[in-house]
């Protein structure tokens, strides 16, 4: 079970970006996952997540991500150990020690505290800031020029890569996300060198400066550098003393004779060395990269949310399915087209029998009178006639039957009933079917509606019966 | 989804063979795929078409094949012994269970089923055609099931006989309306619906809900289409096709495929966008007769497309130069009137004449370094001022047209005579604020969720307007 405030990783949001791009569900489908999912509700990152998880697997294509983050982890894996050695070798620099002249503090504090306090004004100001003014910021970091230099570089997986679209944002997020970290392994390689160095050497430090800076200003300058550490480390902090017998000049080729009779106090300075380190390259760094990491999450979080396509996967959670469709699926229904079998443009001028379908008798002497068209009997069936007035009416008719319907109202199986009554009486030679149009339009048909009256006829395969078709094409 | 209770209102859609009752059905559950035609018997079987909201089902209609054999249905009622009143209904019940095996009432059957079980009946007639006597036998065995009823005249021809048809159905029905499926707008669908709530006390409640939900996915349907219709525009005005090439420079042959390659993905973009709107609006197995979209010289620059939906290299100028000028004339207001509106008429003036320079544009051909020992070949984005237009124009169209279009028909989209509808879809205020847009959504860099959200406002009020 997925627990609350899942965090997402660079992998969930290129993951994300790329099955949306293949696969969206739909609303009824996505629907049902978030009321599946009732307890996230209402945070839409998490339902996104657990969305992603189930349909991960329909990405068909090689996922981006693993090539973004085999090329990006092999980059800072390469990036990281070059920063912690760069570190550790600066560190073997500043302490360097020959024994002609004492290894000078001021050169390790730049290194050590004034660098970072620098990087991390610096990287704050991109922190806070936007756009242009943050890009400009993180100009000033070389691992902002190492990544140019590297992207520069004809990398076989270029296009894939060109292909992954993160926002200014985010990039820069993890920017300083990275740069934070490469900078705390620079600070270990520093911390390190100097532990080994300490270790390993009798080094004696000391300091020295072009600038008038008398013993007692610069003891205060230090004791207010070490001030987080001044209660509980107090040996950890320079004395006067210290300061006083450590301070050289080098005109002159040879030591002061008190700094060579104080020798073996010369190397106190290490634990104040150590713990600037500690505090300002390592604690500090530190701080800052909890907040980078921090920014970084937050603004993934935000970008996985303005993904194209999340906003309406979250609406479609959110809103609710509906649906008017059928279940049953409704199985096609195949038309015969009619032919021109059994088809006839012209009626007789009389009649032995006439019978109207659904028609009054008033109905069928109108029409009679309008077709010109004389039967020697004229029935009405169907309509309010029982079936037994029909039945026996069929029976007692011979010769040739003119039987009147309503073309526009389709043959039910109560007509073909009696038809086939019509047709089972031997006496009768031949079956007229004439479709008559309404009384307004003087009993004209449309085309359409008898040849739903022949398809009719023509499925049955008689020959004694025949549709009058009198309908202008 | 959940599942409800069967306690939700039923209808059953009955009548004659062929006088519309699955055009009705058809048009009601805002489904296209139910089988209309003029064989009677293209409805064979009862098809329940719920109402469900997440699952819960808030009402059903039925669609039913027509009546075949009324007249023995009701013999066979009437040979029964007498019954009263209250038990009259019973004997469709048993009815039903005596025939239910027998072919010769399969289609009474189907039809009955669903109104015993308690749907309210909604009877429908062809009112472009006479009233006859025999749909009285009809009328009476659906008076017999004692469910509550209403008529529905469906003028299918040219000729109406509604008069005549309300005369008789006032004697078996407590309501009589007139619906056209063809014809219906969303708003008669709802006034339909209101009628049907009126049959039964208790049916008034969800009906009313249903409404309710109906008319929210009607403006859900209308927010997707603009933003279907908004994502598509941004794709196509933003889109770029690259193509790596050998040479320093890219052949001509190069240069041809990739252009061809470039108008066929804004082609397909439309495409696209067409097929989401018509499955947003439920239209999915529809047929259009439409004219193509032409990316080229001819097809940008032509007077006939310029005059449909683009505009006139005058127009667009007239255009142009009004977006400039109220660009300057905030300047002018912004400095207290202390420019003389030399503002306005700087703003008027650049904007006129890019207007004018960007017609004869179509998309930027460029080749460029990409890293090293690799070149690119890119085209575009469009250039063309009166692109987006066209665009827009086509997109618009084609959009209102199915929404607007009932589930009922079964003939062609026609979406060739769009010049009728030009001043309705973009008129001159809307232009004024598409000109600024379509020059920042070009922009990849430049447009940010704002101006997109000013887009869909703007597309918005003219797509509703068309709805209207």
């Amino acid at each position: 079970m997925q627990t609350k405030n899942t965090q997402l990783s660079i992998k969930s949001y290129l993951d994300l970006s790329q099955l949306l791009e293949e696969y969206k569900g739909n609303h009824e489908e996505n629907r049902t996952f978030a009321l599946q999912h009732e307890a996230f509700k209402n945070d839409p990152l998490t339902l996104l997540y657990l969305w992603l998880n189930k349909n991960r697997f329909r990405v068909t294509s090689h996922l981006k991500s693993e090539t973004f983050l085999t090329h990006f982890l092999t980059i800072s894996t390469v990036l990281a150990f070059i920063f912690l050695l760069v570190g550790f070798l600066t560190g073997i620099g500043l302490l360097s020690y020959s024994g002609h002249e004492p290894v000078n503090i001021i050169y390790y504090l730049l290194v050590a505290m004034v660098l970072p306090v620098v990087s991390l004004l610096l990287s704050t100001l991109s922190m806070i800031s936007d756009g242009l003014l943050s890009r400009f910021f993180n100009l000033f970091f070389p691992l902002h020029w190492i990544e140019k230099f590297v992207e520069f570089l004809p990398f076989d997986n270029k296009i894939e890569l060109s292909e992954i679209k993160l926002s200014s944002s985010l990039t820069k997020w993890m920017f300083l996300h990275r740069i934070q970290l490469f900078s705390l392994l620079f600070s270990f390689g520093l911390l390190m060198a100097l532990i080994l160095m300490v270790m390993a050497k009798d080094i004696a430090f000391g300091w020295s400066t072009t600038l008038q800076i008398s013993d007692e200003s610069f003891q205060t300058l230090l004791a207010s550098i070490g001030f987080t550490w001044q209660s509980l480390m107090p040996n950890a902090i320079p004395s006067l003393e210290l300061v006083e017998i450590s301070h050289y000049f080098r005109l002159g080729e040879r030591l002061d004779n008190e700094m060579i009779h104080n020798a073996n106090k010369l190397g106190a300075w290490w634990q104040f060395l150590a713990m600037t380190t500690l505090v300002y390259a390592i604690f500090l760094r530190f701080i800052v990269w909890i907040f980078s990491r921090y920014g970084y999450q937050r603004q993934l979080n935000r970008d996985f949310l303005a993904l194209k396509g999340a906003q309406r996967l979250i609406k479609e959670f959110t809103t609710p399915y509906v649906s008017t469709k059928s279940p049953k699926i409704e199985k096609h229904l195949e038309i015969i087209p009619e032919t021109e079998e059994q088809i006839t443009e012209t009626p007789h001028q009389g009649y032995p029998h006439i019978i109207g379908w659904n028609y009054s008798s008033s109905e069928m002497q109108l029409a009679n009178d309008s077709k010109s068209i004389e039967g020697l009997s004229v029935e009405t069936v169907g309509g309010r006639h029982s079936f037994r007035e029909d039945e026996q009416i069929a029976n007692s008719i011979d010769g040739t039957v003119l039987l009147y319907v309503k073309s526009w109202e389709p043959p039910t199986m109560d007509f073909v009933d009696f038809l086939e009554m019509l047709i089972d009486n031997d006496e009768i030679d031949e079956i007229q079917l004439y479709p008559l149009g309404t009384v307004g339009r003087y009993y004209e048909s449309d085309a359409k509606d008898i040849a739903v009256w022949k398809r009719k006829i023509q499925a049955l395969k008689v020959e004694r019966v025949w549709v009058v078709d009198d309908a202008e094409q | 989804m959940m599942q409800n209770s069967k306690n939700y209102p039923k209808f059953a859609v009955v009548g004659h063979p062929n006088k519309g009752k699955s055009s009705i059905v058809s048009s009601l559950a805002l489904d296209d795929s139910v089988q209309i035609g003029d064989t009677p018997g293209t409805t064979q079987v009862k098809r329940g078409f719920p109402l469900k909201v997440d699952g819960k089902i808030i009402y059903e209609l039925f669609d039913t094949p027509g009546f075949q054999r009324a007249r023995r249905v009701l013999g066979w009622l009437e040979e029964q012994e007498s019954v009263p009143a209250d038990r009259r209904a019973d004997l469709l019940k048993i009815f039903i269970a005596k025939h239910r095996d027998d072919p010769r009432f399969r289609d009474e059957i189907e039809l009955l089923e669903p109104i015993m079980e308690g749907a309210g009946i909604i009877y429908v007639v062809d009112a472009s055609k006479p009233y006859g006597a025999e749909y009285e036998i009809e009328m009476e065995i659906l008076r017999r099931t004692g469910q509550p009823s209403m008529a529905i005249l469906n003028l299918i021809g040219n000729e109406d006989y509604t008069e005549q048809w309300k005369r008789a159905l006032g004697h078996y029905f407590r309501l009589v309306r007139t619906f056209n499926p063809i014809e219906a707008t969303f708003n008669n669908h709802m006034d339909l619906l209101e009628s049907m709530a009126q049959l039964k006390e208790e049916w008034t409640q969800p009906i009313k809900v249903a409404i309710d939900v109906l008319n929210g996915l009607h403006q859900q349907k209308i927010d997707q289409s603009v933003d279907t219709i908004v994502e598509s525009m941004q794709k196509s005005l933003t889109f770029v096709y690259s193509k790596d090439i050998k040479g320093e420079s890219a052949t001509k042959k190069e240069k041809s495929s990739s252009q061809t390659a470039y108008q066929q993905q804004i082609v397909n973009y439309e495409k696209e966008r067409e097929k989401n709107i018509e499955q947003i609006w439920n239209h999915r197995s529809i047929d259009k007769v439409e004219n193509a979209l032409v990316l080229d010289d001819v097809g940008l620059f032509s007077k006939e497309s310029a005059s449909i939906f683009g505009l006139s290299q005058k127009a667009l100028m007239i255009t142009g130069a009004s977006a400039g000028a109220i660009g300057g004339l905030g300047i002018d207001l912004a400095l207290g009137g202390g420019t003389f509106f030399l503002g306005s008429i700087i703003g008027g003036t650049v904007g006129g004449i890019g207007a004018m320079l960007g017609f004869n544009n179509l998309y930027e051909v460029k080749v460029m370094g990409k890293n090293i020992g690799h070149r690119q070949l890119t085209i575009g984005p469009m250039q063309n001022i009166n692109f987006p237009y066209i665009l827009l124009g086509r997109a618009l169209f084609h959009a209102s047209v199915i929404a607007k279009r009932s589930h009922a028909l079964r003939n062609s989209v026609v979406l060739e005579n769009e010049a009728s509808y030009t001043e309705q879809l973009i008129d001159s205020e809307m232009r004024k604020k598409l000109e600024k847009l379509h020059l920042k959504l070009r922009n990849k860099d430049k447009c940010n969720e704002e101006i997109i959200e000013e887009y869909r406002k703007v597309i918005l009020e003219s797509f509703s307007n068309l709805l209207k």
